[in-house]
């Protein structure tokens, strides 16, 4: 809460108290709002949200704390009051999990996969997002979920070594399935998302008939390029392996790629034919201590703020997820950001409703092909 | 008489908070544990029928023993070599040697992985070496597979090899052997005869030690196995923070308990573990 304050915003505030108390229902608090001259939009300030201090974002930490707080703590707080605090320890589903179940819930928002969103949502660790708070609009319609709302988008892509190819540039997923006119080490995530897609694309499946993944077919690709395969956990070691020369092409995280091309000076490059293009999602925990209401005030200012997105992708190589933010990206910069049209035409959408439903058979039994 | 029982009351006074610590932070979680394992998704034993079942939690079980029994045996091969060697170096040598046992304790696991990997993958110190002195003409592949993991699990596990092993070899009386060599028996047959039969209960002890932590490790088989060489505890781990099967994760978990508990009750009626675990 502010020092001083002024009556007005005193009168909001005990509006928005009954409203909280439920004595008395939205609407008419928004017309209370509107008698005071104060538009709809004030409902998101400070006082809107009652004695809200401090808001709690988890993400997965390292440039990502700074970033965060830059692009979208620092005008959270300037238009809320609200203090926002970037927790860099990585939201794991199971840490969400002990969490809630302890009771002793401190995070407020993930930065989550969709992945970890679905299968926390539909086991009862999140809320909802409250479309009655977040503008929905703001953001690409495919990437509108029960569970969480894109807060940037990312793309699985083609990534190779200019040099260990001797030349030769890949042109898609069936190029990293030909180990004799592109030899050499492939990588590939330990984790199936992002990977059978990849397989079933190698096996010449046109991008409209890769969902629903057949996940026979596509497990029998990554069989087949198992033994001249090695496989990543973090996105730091998806660079690692790229550069201690290990492998000539890999399925990487883009910003992961880009990093690489900077530092190597394009010794390493990708492509975005045939990238999967998925998004990151914000998502609430479920009785979080800011309440669920900050929390999505919080998301709504972040899906519109559009300088925050593009200082965002600055650093973090992160696709606006506000087809604005998309529009502001420098021209030079362009080729590296996933969202720009020219690139995310050429891939293929990632179709989290699938995955919600196959994830965990997925997850076990591409585990058992790679590891025996 | 009357004295002796009360000081021995004082003792477990004594003994008394630390047995409580243990009780609240160790037993109530492991009673949990065991808990969810039968009340997860829904009550019985359906987890351990799945892990009994599933083919691919049969194949995780199988290379992490498998993974255990590479590493055990050289390690106690090595560690044999070497707590050889310090009873029977000078004073002054045994110190360094034992500098160097105690030293590797201190560095962590996770920074030993990494110095490996930068030591044995494609275009680490080893390979480059091999390929320069021509002795090899394609590099060796060692990191990313079940050999890196078995040379840094070795590595990370050999003081614990030594040192039981050295304690056993201590207090084996030299005198023996030099009795043997007196009644005309070779080196080799003194040594094999006399002082490694001596040295049986310190070979066991530490092949038990050795086995039993290697079935935990987490971080070096995650690092250095490159996604293909998946052991128990990395899978525990991906049941309960990405998947969320906390019923089938528990089940895991007490199963390698209880295998260790078992594999140390079976060894007792072997050797004392007391001497194992430096209780002597």
């Amino acid at each position: 809460m502010k020092n001083s304050q002024s009556f007005s915003e005193d009168v909001v505030e005990l509006a928005i108290e009954q409203y909280h108390e439920n004595r008395i229902s939205r609407r008419t608090l928004i017309k209370a709002l509107g008698a005071l001259g104060l538009a709809p939009g004030f409902f998101a300030s400070g006082a809107a949200l009652g004695r809200v201090k401090e808001l709690v974002v988890v993400n997965w930490g390292g440039p990502a704390v700074k970033a965060y707080q830059d692009a979208f703590g620092v005008s959270f707080e300037k238009k809320t009051g609200i203090k926002v605090v970037i927790d860099g320890t990585g939201p794991g589903a199971g840490k969400v999990r002990a969490m809630v179940d302890a009771g002793n819930v401190t995070w407020d928002v993930l930065d989550a996969g969709v992945g970890t969103a679905t299968l926390l949502g539909n086991t009862g660790y999140l809320e909802a997002i409250d479309y009655g708070i977040v503008d929905k609009s703001k953001v690409r319609p495919e990437f509108v979920y029960k569970w969480g709302i894109s807060d940037y988008l990312f793309s699985f892509v083609l990534t190779y070594d200019v040099k260990g190819l001797g030349g030769d540039k890949p042109t898609g997923w069936k190029d990293f399935w030909n180990v004799k006119d592109f030899p050499g080490k492939r990588l590939l995530r330990k984790n199936p998302i992002g990977q059978l897609e990849c397989a079933l694309l190698g096996d010449g499946v046109p991008h409209d008939e890769v969902y629903p993944i057949d996940l026979d077919r596509a497990l029998e690709k990554i069989r087949e390029i198992k033994e001249h395969a090695v496989f990543w956990g973090s996105g730091s070691q998806s660079q690692q392996f790229f550069l201690q020369g290990e492998v000539v092409m890999g399925n990487l995280w883009h910003n992961r790629s880009n990093l690489l091309r900077r530092d190597t000076n394009g010794g390493v490059n990708w492509i975005w034919d045939d990238g999967i293009v998925a998004s990151g999602v914000w998502a609430v925990v479920k009785n979080n201590p800011a309440g669920k209401d900050a929390a999505m005030h919080f998301i709504n200012h972040a899906i519109g703020d559009v300088e925050g997105q593009v200082a965002l992708f600055k650093v973090m190589s992160s696709g606006p997820a506000n087809p604005e933010g998309t529009n502001r990206i420098p021209a030079d910069l362009r080729a590296y950001d996933p969202s720009q049209p020219e690139n995310y035409n050429r891939q293929l959408k990632f179709d989290a409703e699938w995955w919600g439903k196959h994830e965990i058979e997925a997850f076990e039994r591409y585990r058992d092909v790679i590891s025996s | 008489m009357n004295l002796v029982f009360r000081q021995r009351r004082a003792y477990w006074l004594l003994v008394l908070p630390a047995f409580a610590l243990m009780l609240l932070f160790y037993i109530v979680p492991l009673v949990e544990l065991l808990w969810v394992s039968v009340s997860e998704p829904r009550p019985g034993l359906g987890n351990y029928e799945l892990v009994l079942l599933s083919g691919p939690i049969r194949r995780i079980i199988w290379t992490t023993v498998r993974v255990c029994i590479e590493t055990t045996i050289p390690t106690v091969v090595l560690g044999y070599v070497v707590a050889y060697a310090m009873v029977h170096v000078e004073r002054g040598q045994f110190t360094w040697m034992m500098l160097c046992v105690m030293l590797s304790f201190w560095v962590s696991v996770l920074v030993r992985a990494f110095s490996w990997l930068v030591m044995l993958n494609t275009r680490g110190v080893v390979n480059t070496l091999l390929l320069a002195t021509g002795l090899m003409e394609h590099p060796l592949p060692m990191a990313y597979n079940e050999v890196g993991v078995a040379i840094s699990i070795i590595h990370f596990m050999l003081p614990f090899a030594v040192l039981p092993m050295y304690a056993n070899m201590v207090g084996i009386d030299k005198r023996y052997v030099s009795a043997a060599r007196g009644l005309g028996a070779s080196r080799a047959q003194a040594f094999w005869q006399v002082f490694f039969q001596l040295s049986i209960p310190g070979v066991v002890g530490a092949s038990v030690l050795v086995f039993v932590f290697s079935l935990g490790f987490f971080v070096t088989p995650a690092i250095m196995g490159g996604g293909k060489v998946v052991m128990l505890a990395e899978y525990i781990s991906v049941q309960i923070q990405d998947l969320l099967q906390w019923g089938l994760a528990a089940t895991l978990a007490t199963l390698l308990l209880v295998s260790v508990f078992f594999i140390l009750a079976a060894m007792s009626r072997f050797i004392d573990l007391r001497t194992l675990f430096g209780a002597r």
